[in-house]
């Protein structure tokens, strides 16, 4: 027994030198997980490389895990739903991460679904903001009240009397963050009311129960929605894609979700969706090139590409190439980058 | 070298070395024993000795290296770690060796040793306790440096979205502070805990008095083990059930009576929770209920009343301390369930005595911070560990509690 | 009392004795109820566990035509026919370009082969809801189930592959070998130190204030949610002392330490049964404490020890919640070679299905469910088993 004793002793101490890998690490964005568990899934089985490990930590999470250190140890690529912020970058910098690359590999809709068994709804996107907003403003627009609607008439008498059930993201996903963007603050910047009650954008989601947050869990808000035929869900578009046969989308200003709508602009609710090489691991871990070049190759996000078959909304064909080219010249991401564009 | 390979050098080369030190000091310690010349220990006890001579200087090194290296000190290449290694056991079983005489107390310098590990081994469930609240309690500090502790525990609304945008680098953004007032989580965290002893407590309780008091030896013998296997199932597998199976029953059933219940209803984890607790509830007020002296039961029973009321006026009363305790355990066992919520409870924070309204638990939201898209510092992930320590405090509490009534239920009859 | 007794004086046809009767009758009917609910759950469980599970076992196969051809060799989708590349599955279909690398003498030749059919389209012959075959593709099957061309076989992949992100080639390998080495973990550390801290604090400790703080210590930490084990693998074993995250080490080290205080309390039970009389035997013989429970008391104590370790660990296997915690929530789909590598076990897998969104992991997940609780079952009838072999009266 001593003999297990030793040996479980020697176990904790050696286990922290730093070693080298031989399979991919990656973390982020729980939306772009799909479609890199996809990939590395091809690399292994194509390829001689081991299939890389894809860990979904939300974006923000993998990228504090990217940039913590340079180590060995930390994550090779992080996926995000949302592009590197600039202050992230710095944390990146000063922790020694000074070389990445920064890729798209497509775009996600954020689908407004329903049953299939309802008609399908129109909706701007205002009256979405009337809809799920904390506070919205009064008949005669002078100030802000407890969202006060309960049914879709209510807001615009043109809706059908259907009751306002929405199930969407929780405060913690990266979905939510975008639905926020999208609905609430974009429609709230330039509102006056808004603005006079002093709020520069609103962005608080209504908390009576007529949004119910439901976990990154999708597929149970599916089944909800699948019996629950007022309902609302908000979701990626990946999931919509998955589930066509029990669930349809709501259109957004007359524009359903589809990749075409998605490319030309005329869908409103969708974002690009990134991943993060880290290059000082790349030759040292077998497979970052590799895998990077398949998830970019057109067999993956390609117009007809298998991502493309579980929900991702490919690149136009010119801003493929244009990354295609950024990952073989390993284009190195500068704080000027991130600025956002005036 | 890589870590697994020096693992596999380091056992490797250590075991075969102590195996070999072994033979080595009992076949010196036997040659000494001669005729006439008494060993004062058995000779295996010689050979012991040099293990741990060979062993605790070697592992004492390479902790001493893997320390250096975790502070960031001082690194040494492996193969020079473990040759440092190895050289530290091999003077230390070259010392041992010389030791070896006949009136060298063998037994007694390790019988030392194996005290002295087996005490270490008792303090590893300290230091376990003092590695818990020390996670726990840094970023719970952190937290409260943002958010008053009042307001935590008395507020009760639940809003951490500025804070999230905070974390995510959008400070500049943010309207109105986050609110983090946890009475809403706490309250669905009881109403989940009711619902879950409304179910454990009575057929956890009656059954225990039906296997103790009616039950035959044999029918008893099979019962139990059919109970505990309740214990024995995974709670991810509750959750499934719960989430797949329960939850949309519950919904239907609601529905057919004219009520609304929503899929996150706090009924379905509940009432799973409260049948995962059985056996705990069951076995335990069992034990004391048999712990009763049958010398109360057979005065009573002597004196006319029946079977029932004996349980009841004698039996139950007598064993209340006991059960009193088994319930405070049960209800710290539900509180901090984890995955039958984070698959079947809902997320929204929810101050409501409907439980068919969806819920939201301390524990939900642990996992909820910790996993969710958002950045690690925000005082929304912060807000996991200030939750955790809650959870801590509030299983720590209900335990002594039970601790303290148990011992004076064991005083009373012991 | 004194009504009771007097009842108890006038016996005979007397309405107050019947009525107790009647009520001492209805006592037992609760504890029978309860029973009955509480067995009947249990039936109702594993029937809709195992209703769930059992189609996952089946796959559905189709006949079709394989051409290898040298295009086949960059292009998978061209060794069948173009209708056909969404009839079967993918995961199939891509690993031919490997094949003929490895048989060269294939190239040029075609065969009828037995392949596995797709999700989409295994969920569709199963007639299960929400299978999500497109209607194009059902017409397709079902022509080829009118040819006689779909088949349903024995789902040996299941236990063959890891996790994928096609339902039909999912399966449970690597978390299976994940499990065993993080439970080997877990029994390494847990197992020796719970044994030897119950050693301590039974047959070496005085009864001072420190025994008395490890006792109220291990109740406690008996009693803490395994969540909070979560917080403290990722703090102290993860970020303090740099072992890698997702490994089976961090799990199994996580998992030792939530298991600990279960067998510390089995163990002293067991220790605490061996007779007074055994211990003093020995000393009379004279034999040195440390000789005594070495040489005499373990080996009584062993069945009890084993009972509680094996009972200790059959939870460890089941526990997903500090797992999570620890990252072992993920995509790994090959089994860990070693114990630092990245790795999943049974319960974080059958959660990591739970929530994907394709219907064909729903079966998954109840088969692996299945799985789990087979092997936590035998290993709980064992120590069951062991419990009533070695319950002796001294």
């Amino acid at each position: 027994m001593k003999k297990i004793i030793l040996a479980t002793a020697a176990l904790l101490m050696v286990s922290n030198v730093a070693e080298a890998r031989d399979q991919i690490k990656i973390v982020g964005s729980s939306t772009v997980y799909p479609f890199s568990s996809y990939t590395a899934e091809a690399l292994g089985a194509t390829s001689k490389f081991k299939t890389p490990v894809v860990e979904s930590t939300g974006s923000g999470g993998g990228l504090k895990l990217f940039c913590a250190s340079n180590d060995m140890d930390s994550p090779d690529i992080t996926n995000a739903s949302r592009r590197m912020k600039e202050k992230e970058f710095a944390t990146c910098q000063k922790n020694g991460v000074k070389y990445i690359t920064e890729m798209v590999v497509g775009y996600d809709g954020i689908a407004i679904a329903q049953s299939k068994t309802t008609a399908a709804i129109d909706l701007t996107r205002k009256e979405l903001l009337l809809a799920v907003a904390a506070k919205v403003p009064n008949k005669d627009e002078s100030a802000l009240i407890d969202n006060p609607y309960h049914y879709w008439d209510e807001i615009n008498a043109k809706l059908p009397h259907r009751k306002i059930t929405i199930y969407g993201p929780p405060t913690s996903s990266g979905t939510r963050d975008a639905f926020e963007d999208m609905i609430l603050k974009h429609n709230t910047k330039h509102w006056k009311v808004y603005n006079d009650a002093g709020f520069k954008k609103f962005h608080e989601i209504r908390q009576d129960g007529v949004y119910v947050p439901s976990g990154e869990n999708d597929n149970l808000i599916v089944q909800k929605l699948a019996k629950d035929t007022e309902a609302l869900g908000i979701f990626g578009y990946s999931y919509l894609a998955e589930n066509t046969d029990s669930i349809g989308a709501a259109t957004i200003e007359g524009v359903g979700p589809a990749p075409e709508t998605v490319q030309d602009g005329s869908y409103k609710l969708s974002r690009s969706l990134y991943f993060y090489i880290k290059q000082s691991h790349v030759g040292k871990v077998p497979g970052i090139m590799e895998y990077s070049d398949l998830f970019m190759s057109e067999r993956m996000i390609g117009d007809k590409g298998e991502c493309a078959e579980i929900g991702l909304i490919p690149l136009p064909a010119a801003d493929r190439d244009h990354y295609r080219a950024n990952l073989k010249a390993m284009t190195r991401l500068t704080a000027d980058d991130l600025k956002p564009k005036k | 070298m890589t870590t697994a390979d020096l693992f596999l050098w380091f056992f490797a080369g250590l075991i075969p070395l102590a195996a070999m030190a072994f033979w080595l000091a009992r076949g010196r310690a036997m040659a000494i024993e001669t005729g006439d010349v008494r060993l004062h220990s058995r000779p295996g006890f010689y050979g012991w000795f040099s293990v741990i001579w060979l062993a605790l200087p070697a592992i004492a090194v390479s902790f001493a290296f893997s320390v250096l290296h975790m502070f960031g000190l001082f690194t040494v290449p492996g193969p020079m770690l473990l040759a440092a290694t190895f050289a530290a056991g091999g003077a230390g079983l070259w010392f041992s060796l010389g030791q070896i005489k006949a009136e060298f107390r063998a037994r007694q310098a390790v019988e030392k040793v194996m005290r002295g590990l087996l005490l270490t081994a008792a303090t590893i469930s300290i230091l376990t306790t003092i590695g818990i609240v020390l996670s726990v309690i840094f970023e719970s500090i952190r937290f409260f440096k943002v958010i008053p502790i009042w307001d935590f525990i008395t507020g009760t609304q639940w809003q951490p979205d500025t804070a999230f945008l905070i974390g995510a680098g959008r400070a500049d953004e943010h309207v109105a502070p986050p609110l983090f007032g946890s009475v809403p989580i706490f309250a669905g965290t009881f109403m989940i805990t009711l619902i879950a002893m409304l179910v454990a407590v009575p057929v956890g309780l009656f059954s225990a008095i039906y296997m103790s008091e009616y039950a035959s030896h044999k029918a008893r013998g099979r019962l139990k083990p059919m109970l505990e296997i309740l214990a024995g199932i995974p709670t991810v597998v509750y959750g499934f059930f719960a989430a797949i199976t329960v939850s949309p029953m519950i919904v239907e059933i609601a529905h057919s009576f004219g009520y609304e219940a929503a899929y996150t209803n706090a009924l379905a984890p509940g009432l799973i929770m409260g049948i995962m607790i059985i056996p705990f509830m069951s076995s335990l007020s069992d034990d004391v209920i048999r712990a009763v002296p049958e010398s109360l039961r057979d005065g009573a029973l002597a004196l006319g009343t029946t079977k029932a009321e004996t349980i009841r006026h004698i039996v139950l009363p007598a064993a209340f301390p006991g059960i009193v305790s088994a319930f405070l355990l049960a209800v710290s066992r539900a509180i901090g369930e984890t995955m039958i919520v984070v698959m079947a409870a809902g997320l929204r924070p929810n101050l409501t005595m409907n439980p068919l309204e969806g819920m939201t638990t301390v524990t939900v939201k642990i996992v909820e911070a910790l996993t969710g898209d958002q950045e690690f510092d925000s005082a929304f992930t912060l807000s996991a560990f200030a939750l955790g320590l809650v959870l801590l405090i509030a299983t720590l509490i209900l335990n002594i509690i039970s601790t303290i009534v148990v011992r004076k239920f064991r005083q009373r009859y012991e | 009392m004194n009504k009771e007794a007097n009842n108890f004086l006038h016996q005979g046809a007397n309405p107050r004795k019947r009525k107790r009767e009647r009520a001492d009758t209805r006592f037992r009917w609760y504890g029978l109820i309860a029973l009955g609910l509480a067995l009947s759950f249990l039936v109702f469980f594993f029937v809709d566990i195992i209703g769930q599970a059992l189609p996952a076992f089946k796959q559905t196969e189709v006949l079709v035509s394989v051409n290898y051809t040298e295009e086949a060799k960059s292009n998978y989708n061209r060794a069948v026919e173009h209708k056909l590349t969404h009839i079967v599955s993918r995961a199939w279909l891509r690993t031919i370009p490997a094949y003929l690398e490895a048989h060269p003498e294939a190239v040029g030749t075609s065969h009828d082969e037995w392949v596995p059919a797709d999700s989409r389209v295994d969920q569709y012959v199963k007639k299960h809801e929400g299978h999500g075959l497109k209607s194009k593709y059902q017409k397709e099957v079902d022509a080829l189930q009118q040819e006689g061309k779909v088949r349903s076989s024995f789902n040996i992949a299941f236990f063959e592959t890891g996790d994928s992100k096609m339902p039909e080639n999912a399966g449970i390998l690597a978390a299976a070998v994940g499990s065993v080495f993080t439970l080997l973990i877990t029994m390494l550390v847990a197992v020796p130190i719970g044994v030897m801290t119950a050693i301590y604090l039974e047959e070496f400790a005085t009864d001072n204030r420190f025994t008395r703080l490890i006792e109220v210590n291990i109740n406690n930490l008996a009693a803490i949610p395994s969540i909070l084990y979560g917080l403290l693998g990722l703090a102290i074993f993860i970020s303090f002392m740099g072992v890698p995250r997702s490994s089976a080490l961090a799990g199994g080290l996580t998992l030792a330490l939530m298991t600990l205080p279960l067998i510390i309390i089995a163990t002293r039970a067991a220790l605490r049964a061996v007779p007074e009389s055994i211990r003093e035997a020995a000393y009379g013989l004279g034999a040195s404490s440390l000789q005594t429970v070495w040489h005499h008391v373990l080996p009584l104590a062993m069945p009890g020890i084993l009972t509680g370790s094996i009972i200790g660990l059959a939870q460890a296997m089941g526990e997903t919640a500090p797992l999570i915690i620890v990252g072992m929530m993920a995509y790994i789909p090959e089994p860990p070679s070693s114990i630092l590598e990245a790795t999943t076990v049974l319960p974080a897998q059958v959660y990591t299905w739970s929530t994907e969104s394709m219907h064909g992991y729903i079966e998954r997940t109840a088969a692996g469910i299945l799985v789990l609780l087979t092997v936590l079952l035998s290993l709980n009838a064992m120590a069951v088993r062991l419990r009533n072999r070695s319950e002796k009266t001294w």
